[in-house]
C-alpha cells in the first residue's frame, strides 16, 4: 500500500502543476494508477466490490480535485468503477445460476435460520440488475437494497450452502480482481489506440476534392486526415492558426510533411473564407452529457459560423473523453485562464500594467481563456472509436460506459455501510 | 393555386347542429366579478348537480376537463384582501377548506353505492388534498380496492384492478398524469417477478404496502429534482416561471433556502391566474418577485436568464403538455436562445405522440372574460397546449437529469 501512495501523491502534484498536457496522456496514467491501486487492495471475502470501490474512491476524489478542469481524470475515475460494478455482477449472477438449481430446496431452510423475510434468488438477480441500471421507470415502484449490500447477500447466499463452497468463495474473490483489471487492461488499449479507431472512419466522411477547415492542432485530426490521404482522397486543409498558442503552424507543416495541399489563415480570416469550406473538422477537449464540447478557445466561433453558412460541424472524441456531467456554466467553471504572457509583451505594456492613478485596480486587465463551450445544437456529428453519433444520442453512451452512482465522486461515509 | 378552404365555417354548421354548450352559455351570463374567481367552480359545481340526472356518472358534460378543474380549485386566488392577508400572515389558506367544501356537496350527490364506484370516490377523496399529485391519488384509490378486494388469486386480482384502473381513466379522459399513474402501476402489477415466488396474501400486502409507499416516492422525487436543479440556478439569475407547478415550486425554495439571490418573474397565467397564488407563496419565501400579464413574456424575456416550467405529462417526443401559454414562452425563449427547463417526475411520461396541437383528447374549461360574450362568439377554451421537444433544453426529473431525447428511451424501455 504504501508504495502506491507514493504513486499517487506523485500523479496529484503533476495534475496539480499542470504537468501533463493532453487528454489522452492523463487518461493513460490514470488508468495505470488505478490498476495499481486495485492490485494493491486487500479485499474481504464478503462484499469483495464494495472494499474496491471504495478504495478507488478514495483516490479518485482526490485526484479528481487536483485538476477539475480536466474531465478526463473524473471520466476514467467513473469509468473504472462501473467496470468493478460491472464485474462484480457478471459473477453475481454465474454464481447465482450456478447456485439457483439447489437454492430452490433450501429455501426452507433459510427461513428458519435467518429471521428476515428471505429474498428468493430471482429476486436477489432482479435486483442485482437494476442497481447496475441507471433509476427507470420500471424500477420506480420496486424495493431496491443498497448497493453494497446486493454482493453481500449473493454471498451470504454461497454461505448458507455449507462449508464446501469455501474453496469455491477464495477462487471468487481472486476472480474479482483479476476480472477488474483484465477489463482495466482493456480500457488503457482502448485509450492508446482511439487514435486508429477513429482514423478508420475517415474515408466514410472524407470525399474527393473537398476543403476542410480545422482550429489549432489536434493529433486526432492529424491522424483522421492521413488516413483519408493514404486512401487516395485528394482535398485542401485550410487550417486557423488557433492564436495565441498557434498550434495550427505546427498542424500545417506537419500536414504538408505528410502530402497535403494546405492554406493557413488567422482566426479572424475563418468568416470570410467559411463560405468556400465543405466540412468542418475539430478535436475536443470533453464531450459532456447534453452533447455540448469543451473545445481550445475560438472553436465556438468557427461553429457559428459554420452553422450560418450550412456547413458540418464534425468533433472528433475518444471515449475517454465522454463525461456525464451537465454544464450548468461551462464558460466559466470547466475554463482555465492561462498566463497573459501569451498575449502580451511584459515588456512593452508594462507600463500599462501598473495601477491605475487613484484606484486600486490595474486599467488594463488580460484574459487568456483555454476552452469554450460549443453548444450541441451547433454540433452535426460526433466520431468516437465505436463509430458516428448524434450529440442528442450521447446519453446512450454514457449509460453504456458509466453507472448512476458514480456522478459525485465522494467516500461514503462509514456509517452508510 | 390551392385556396385555403373556409373549414371554420363548415365547422361552425357542424357545431351548432349539436346542443348548444350549457356552461359556456351559463359562464357567459355570469355577473361580472373578476376578483372572486371562485364563483366559475361553483356554478361549475351547482351546475353538475343540476345536470346530473345520472349519480352514476359524475361527468355530465364531458367537454369539461375535470383534471383542470380541480387544479384551479387549488391555485386559484380567491379575492384581493384575502391576498393581502396572505401577505401578512403565513400558512393559513382558507381556499382550501373553500375548495374541500364545494367538493362535498359533489360526493354527497352520488351516493356511494357499489364497490365499482368506490374507486372513484376514494380517488376524488384523495385529490382533494392540494399537496398530493394525481398519479399518487390514482395509485392510493388503486390501492384501496385491492384492500377491498376479495380476490384470492393473482389474475383474479389483477382482472379487478384493470377494471377499476379502466373506469378511472375513462372518468376523466384529459388528464395524463391520471393515465400514466394507473399505467405504471398495472405494469408493476403485472410485470413485477417477485411475486411468483410468495404465497397470495404477502404479494397482496407488499402491493399495498408498495403503493402506499408510492406517496413518498412521489414526496422524494421532488426532493431529487429540486436537488438536481440547484447547480442550474446561479447568483444574480432571473427566472421565469409559468403556471402554478408543485414541482417548480419545491425547486425555487430548495434554491432560497441555499441562500441563492435570484429573481422570480411570474405569468399571469390567465384564466386561472395560477401566477397570482404562485406570487404570493415566493413572496413568503422572500424572493423577489415580479408579475408580468402573460403578453408582457416577449417584451421581458431579454432580461431572463432561463424558463422553469412544469409539466402536466411528458410525451413520448420528449415534448411536453403544460398549461395553455408555455409553447407561446418556449417559442419565444428558444427564439432569444434562453434555455427552457422542465421539472417533472418520471411517473408523468404517457405513451402519447401528439403531432400538432388539436392530436389530443380537448380539455376545454370555462374561461370567465368579466363581461357578457354574445352567444355568437366563439371562445377558445383549451386549457393546455403542446410544446414539441426541440424548444426544450433540459428536463429534470427523479431519473436524473435527461435531454429530450431520452424520454422515449426510457418509455420503450418500460413498456417493451
Amino acid at each position: 500500500m504504501p508504495d502506491v501512495q507514493v504513486l499517487v501523491n506523485d500523479f496529484i502534484n503533476k495534475l496539480r502543476k499542470r504537468k501533463i498536457e493532453g487528454s489522452q496522456a492523463t487518461s493513460r496514467q490514470t488508468a495505470e494508477l488505478l490498476r495499481s491501486v486495485i492490485s494493491q487492495t486487500r479485499v474481504p471475502y464478503t462484499n469483495q466490490a464494495g472494499a474496491l470501490i471504495d478504495a478507488v474512491r478514495a483516490v479518485g476524489e482526490q485526484l479528481i480535485a487536483a485538476n477539475p478542469v480536466e474531465l478526463a481524470v473524473g471520466n476514467i475515475v467513473r469509468r473504472v468503477l462501473h467496470i468493478i460494478r460491472e464485474e462484480d455482477l457478471s459473477l453475481a449472477t454465474a454464481a447465482i445460476a450456478g447456485l439457483g438449481l439447489s437454492s430452490v430446496s433450501d429455501d426452507e431452510d433459510d427461513a428458519e435460520r435467518d429471521n428476515h423475510p428471505v429474498l428468493s434468488a430471482a429476486v436477489v438477480a432482479a435486483a442485482a440488475r437494476s442497481t447496475l441500471r441507471p433509476p427507470s421507470l420500471q424500477t420506480l415502484l420496486e424495493d431496491v437494497p443498497d448497493s453494497g449490500a446486493v454482493p453481500h447477500t449473493s454471498s451470504s447466499g454461497g454461505d448458507s450452502e455449507g462449508k464446501s463452497k469455501s474453496a469455491d468463495k477464495s477462487s471468487r474473490s481472486r476472480k474479482l480482481k483479476h476480472d477488474v483489471i483484465e477489463a482495466l487492461n482493456e480500457l488503457i488499449q482502448d485509450i492508446t489506440t482511439c487514435h486508429e479507431l477513429i482514423a478508420e472512419q475517415a474515408v466514410e466522411h472524407i470525399h474527393q476534392n473537398e476543403v476542410i477547415l480545422t482550429l489549432g492542432s489536434s493529433r486526432t485530426v492529424l491522424e483522421f486526415l492521413c488516413a483519408a490521404k493514404e486512401k487516395k482522397r485528394s482535398f485542401r486543409v485550410f487550417v486557423a492558426e488557433g492564436a495565441p498558442r498557434y498550434q495550427g503552424h505546427l498542424l500545417a507543416k506537419d500536414l504538408v510533411t505528410r502530402g497535403l495541399q494546405t492554406t493557413l489563415i488567422t482566426d479572424s480570416a475563418v468568416f470570410a473564407m467559411i463560405s468556400r469550406v465543405n466540412m468542418v473538422i475539430v478535436g475536443a477537449h470533453a464531450v459532456m452529457a447534453n452533447g455540448g464540447v469543451i473545445a481550445p478557445v475560438g472553436l465556438n466561433m468557427v461553429a457559428l459560423a459554420a452553422q450560418r453558412h450550412a456547413v458540418p460541424f464534425v468533433v472528433l472524441a475518444g471515449s475517454h473523453k465522454l463525461c456525464p456531467l451537465y454544464p450548468h456554466n461551462p464558460e466559466v467553471l470547466l475554463n482555465e485562464l492561462r498566463s497573459p504572457s501569451e498575449l502580451l509583451d511584459f515588456g512593452e505594456f508594462s507600463d500599462c500594467m501598473d495601477f491605475g492613478i487613484g484606484t486600486a485596480s490595474p486599467l488594463l486587465h488580460v484574459v487568456n481563456p483555454t476552452f469554450d463551450y460549443v453548444p450541441p445544437k451547433l454540433v452535426s456529428l460526433f466520431i468516437t472509436d465505436t463509430g458516428g453519433h448524434n450529440p442528442s444520442y450521447v446519453y446512450r453512451l454514457i449509460a453504456d460506459y458509466y453507472s448512476a452512482d458514480d456522478l459525485v465522486v465522494q467516500r461514503r461515509p462509514p456509517t452508510a455501510s | 393555386m390551392w385556396w385555403r378552404s373556409a373549414s371554420f365555417i363548415l365547422d361552425q354548421r357542424h357545431l351548432q347542429e349539436d346542443p348548444p354548450n350549457d356552461i359556456a352559455s351559463s359562464s357567459s351570463k355570469q355577473p361580472p366579478d373578476t376578483l372572486s374567481s371562485l364563483s366559475p367552480p361553483q356554478t361549475q359545481n351547482s351546475t353538475f348537480m343540476a345536470t346530473a340526472a345520472d349519480p352514476f356518472n359524475p361527468i355530465p358534460n364531458p367537454k369539461i376537463s375535470a383534471y383542470y378543474q380541480t387544479r384551479a380549485a387549488h391555485t386559484a386566488v380567491v379575492t384581493s384582501d384575502w391576498l393581502a392577508q396572505a401577505q401578512a400572515a403565513v400558512g393559513h389558506h382558507p381556499d382550501d377548506a373553500q375548495a374541500a367544501q364545494t367538493h362535498q356537496p359533489l360526493l354527497a350527490a352520488s351516493p356511494s353505492s357499489g364497490k365499482s364506484f368506490c374507486v372513484i370516490n376514494e380517488f376524488n377523496n384523495w385529490r382533494k388534498q392540494p399537496d398530493l399529485a394525481e398519479a399518487v391519488a390514482a395509485i392510493r384509490a388503486l390501492a384501496a380496492v385491492i384492500r377491498a378486494s376479495e380476490a384470492t388469486t393473482m389474475m383474479e386480482l389483477e382482472i379487478e384492478l384493470k377494471k377499476a384502473s379502466d373506469s378511472l381513466k375513462s372518468w376523466d379522459t384529459t388528464s395524463i398524469s391520471l393515465t400514466a399513474g394507473c399505467d405504471l402501476f398495472m405494469r408493476y402489477v403485472t410485470r413485477t417477478s417477485a411475486l411468483e415466488y410468495e404465497d397470495f396474501n404477502s404479494a397482496r400486502s407488499r402491493l399495498i404496502e408498495r403503493a402506499e409507499k408510492f406517496g413518498e416516492i412521489s414526496c422524494k422525487a421532488r426532493r431529487i429534482i429540486a436537488m438536481l436543479s440547484q447547480d442550474f440556478i446561479f447568483d444574480g439569475c432571473t427566472i421565469l416561471v409559468h403556471g402554478f407547478s408543485r414541482v417548480v415550486l419545491e425547486v425555487l425554495k430548495t434554491a432560497a433556502q441555499n441562500k441563492k439571490l435570484f429573481r422570480v418573474f411570474c405569468t399571469e397565467g390567465r384564466p386561472d391566474r395560477t401566477g397570482l397564488r404562485l406570487s404570493n407563496e415566493l413572496a413568503k419565501l422572500d424572493v423577489p418577485v415580479k408579475l408580468l400579464i402573460d403578453s408582457a413574456v416577449a417584451y421581458t424575456m431579454d432580461e431572463v436568464d432561463m424558463v422553469f416550467v412544469g409539466a402536466d405529462g411528458v410525451v413520448e417526443s420528449g415534448g411536453i403538455i403544460n398549461m395553455m401559454g408555455t409553447y407561446q414562452i418556449a417559442l419565444v425563449a428558444h427564439s432569444m436562445n434562453k434555455p427552457v427547463y422542465v421539472a417533472a417526475e418520471s411517473y408523468k411520461f404517457a405513451r402519447l405522440y401528439p403531432l400538432d396541437q388539436k392530436d389530443m383528447a380537448p380539455a376545454l374549461r370555462p374561461i370567465d372574460f368579466g363581461v357578457p360574450i354574445p352567444s355568437k362568439v366563439e371562445v377558445e377554451r383549451s386549457a393546455r397546449d403542446y410544446t414539441p421537444p426541440q424548444y426544450l433544453t433540459l428536463l429534470f426529473t427523479d431519473l436524473g437529469v435527461l435531454t429530450p431525447s431520452v424520454v422515449s428511451d426510457e418509455l420503450i424501455q418500460l413498456y417493451l
